[in-house]
């Protein structure tokens, strides 16, 4: 068995829905049902050279590790109180976990246009509980109760990685109308090959990186 | 040719940069944690080096006045004067909480002009207007001399 070409262009397509670490451990988890470890190695040395965060993950599972550890604990204390949660790039299965333990907070998925997904349809799969907004608009969500998050990957000293839509929006100006400004470290682990799609930025960016 | 003068190197900030010391100078105006994290984050963290460091430095000046003292915090039910949050025009009236959660009480400056004047309004404009590192570090140190002013120079 071999994975098919078709393989690739879907997780394109997975990782700008479902987010990038999202996206490595559902088609990790189907590759490795399908052909074991052999496949998954496979899927390391074609797709994985593509994507890091992909390459990583297959680290991990060809590691013992198949399934990621999602701590809600930090994040959900650096969000306490507050009024609104601000979302800059997607991790789905890391979003299902957090949405629902926000409270009160309105969480919003900030869009860009720079990325061809149905934002709308995106936020639908949490039943109304994510509303979306233009990140060019993100300073209405500003305010001394609001918290702007992201997700980072592979964190790495002072050093981590980003959505590039992160650099649209974390300019000195929105930086100081947020309560506080959140990295989520999603990867649990270095990556070993370039991280292409990713934005190198620095750890002293946030207020506060959990994991 | 070497600059004809020194600049605060990013290393030698971070070593004088006690941000405990100013979250704990600051705690009996901000009892919550989270917003303290914010306004010591807007003071020390963000903007130009050189401020950050000057605020650092003041600030922790006056936090030693205020330990030899016995001044405290202006009573919760004084006045305060709000610190806006640095939005642009159009979204000021839009956004909920638009303002820092550290304001400074408003009897500090009726030391220097009467409550209401266009003199006083000026100072207030002077004192919460430009960016955050210098608002709030204007406004910290209010609540400072407003404590040390009210234990040692009643109106």
């Amino acid at each position: 068995m071999t994975i098919q070409r078709s393989v690739f262009e879907a997780f394109r397509v997975a990782s700008t829905e479902l987010g990038m670490c999202s996206a490595a451990w559902l088609f990790t988890r189907e590759v490795a049902a399908a052909g074991g470890d052999a496949l998954v190695r496979e899927l390391q040395e074609t797709l994985g050279l593509e994507y890091a965060a992909l390459h990583a993950v297959t680290e991990r599972w060809l590691g013992g590790t198949t399934k990621p550890a999602i701590s809600t604990g930090e994040v959900v204390r650096a969000c306490a109180g507050a009024a609104n949660v601000a979302v800059v790039g997607v991790e789905a299965d890391w979003l299902d976990a957090l949405v629902p333990l926000l409270g009160d907070a309105k969480v919003t998925l900030l869009t860009s246009p720079l990325v061809p997904v149905d934002w709308e349809r995106l936020a639908a799969n949490f039943g109304g509980r994510v509303a979306t907004l233009d990140m060019s608009a993100v300073q209405q969500l500003a305010g001394a109760r609001s918290v702007l998050l992201t997700f980072c990957y592979g964190t790495r000293g002072d050093q981590t990685w980003v959505d590039p839509l992160w650099m649209r929006v974390s300019g000195g100006d929105v930086r100081t109308q947020f309560r506080s400004i959140v990295g989520w470290e999603v990867l649990g682990t270095a990556m070993q090959v370039y991280p292409r799609w990713l934005t190198e930025t620095s750890a002293d960016d946030f207020a506060e990186l959990v994991s | 040719m070497p600059p004809h003068h020194s600049r605060a190197a990013p290393g030698a900030l971070a070593r004088i940069l006690d941000r405990s010391r100013i979250d704990a100078l600051l705690a009996p105006w901000l009892p919550d944690a989270a917003d303290r994290a914010f306004v010591v984050r807007c003071v020390l963290d963000e903007g130009p080096a050189h401020h950050r460091g000057a605020n650092y430095v003041l600030l922790a000046l006056l936090g030693q006045l205020l330990e030899k003292s016995a001044a405290g915090a202006a009573p919760a039910e004084e006045p305060r004067v709000p610190v806006p949050l640095h939005l642009p025009p159009h979204l000021r009236e839009q956004v909920k909480h638009g303002t820092f959660p550290l304001g400074f009480p408003a009897r500090v400056l009726d030391r220097l002009a009467p409550r209401g004047s266009a003199e006083q309004a000026a100072m207030v404009d002077c004192v919460t207007d430009g960016p955050p590192q210098h608002a709030l570090a204007n406004a910290a140190m209010l609540c400072v001399l407003d404590a040390l002013l009210s234990a040692q120079v009643p109106k």
